[in-house]
């Protein structure tokens, strides 16, 4: 069950990534509305797809994380 | 600490609501009567909302119009103008999704916390993509496609016919699965007051974002497929 625990805990370390990007992309996308405030509406809509993309990869841990738990007790 | 943990898998695992009693049983996951409840939900308000309506609308037409209209921009803006018999299915599964997600708001379970129907969604999703690039395309043209932009591109995109759906599939069970688990723990640590708080970003915010994010990948996919190839 230990071994179990920390391999769970080492599948959901993708979240450290999804983190990272989604805070370069919001940082990039408060930028661009400050130097372009009529543009928002496009950049919200762009930032919104990349950050769901960019959180895929945290789910994805977070799944696998979920799925070593209930699958290999 | 383990009673804390059993009672969260107690909560997680998808429960049996009743069964059918044909056939030796045929069982009725609780995803399954939950699905009914907002099609009745849906059903009975679209009834209602558009029973008197009137040329200057007022009250609650007033906003259900503008909620339409905003919906049907956002898809068309998409979409281009081929896509506008598209919308009345687009528009139904932003609606179900949505409110499915948002359900978990008045103490029910989100039936898109059960990857069966998450999975049902995204395959549909895909089969509508790929129908809708047949309509548009004619088949000839259809077939081509998984040929561009070169012939050597042909296994990658008959591997995305895949990646696509399970993707968007993940991506909403992860979601709706993960703001459920917190929830639950929340509720199981402190039952009072502060799941109410974090109720309404993880089950508000966060669900309605998820559901924008499903339908708004799902119209991406599909003005891709509906495009001509110049």
């Amino acid at each position: 069950m230990g071994l179990l625990a920390i391999g769970a805990g080492l599948a959901v370390l993708t979240g450290i990534g999804a983190g990272i990007g989604i805070g370069i992309a919001t940082s990039k996308a408060a930028e661009a509305i400050a130097r372009q405030p009529e543009a928002k509406g496009d950049i919200n809509k762009a930032l919104l797809l990349g950050c769901a993309l960019a959180e895929a990869t945290a789910i994805y841990g977070f799944v696998i994380a979920l799925l070593i738990i209930l699958l290999l007790k | 600490m383990g009673n804390l943990a059993d009672r969260l898998m107690e909560e997680l695992e998808c429960r049996t609501s009743f069964t059918i009693p044909i056939f030796g049983g045929i069982p009725v996951p609780e995803s399954c009567v939950m699905t009914w409840f907002i099609m009745a939900v849906l059903v009975i308000g679209s009834i209602i909302f558009t029973k008197r309506m009137k040329v200057v609308p007022t009250g609650f037409q007033c906003l259900v119009e503008s909620f339409v209209l905003w919906m049907d921009n956002f898809f068309l803006e998409i979409l281009g103008s081929k896509g506008k018999k598209y919308l009345p299915i687009l528009e139904t599964l932003l609606l179900y999704i949505g409110i499915s997600n948002i359900i978990g708001l008045v103490g029910l379970r989100p039936p898109t916390k059960d990857l069966g129907v998450t999975a049902t969604l995204a395959i549909f999703a895909i089969l509508l993509i790929q129908f809708s690039g047949i309509r548009e395309k004619g088949v000839k043209k259809w077939l081509h496609s998984f040929c561009e932009p070169m012939a050597f591109m042909l296994p990658i995109n008959i591997m995305e016919l895949v990646i696509k759906p399970l993707s968007l599939c993940m991506r909403l069970f992860g979601n709706v699965l993960g703001a459920f688990v917190i929830m639950e723990l929340l509720k199981l640590v402190v039952p009072v007051g502060v799941p109410l708080v974090f109720s309404f970003y993880f089950d508000v915010f966060d669900g309605a974002i998820q559901a924008y994010v499903f339908v708004f990948l799902t119209s991406l996919f599909m003005s891709e497929a509906i495009e001509e190839a110049e």
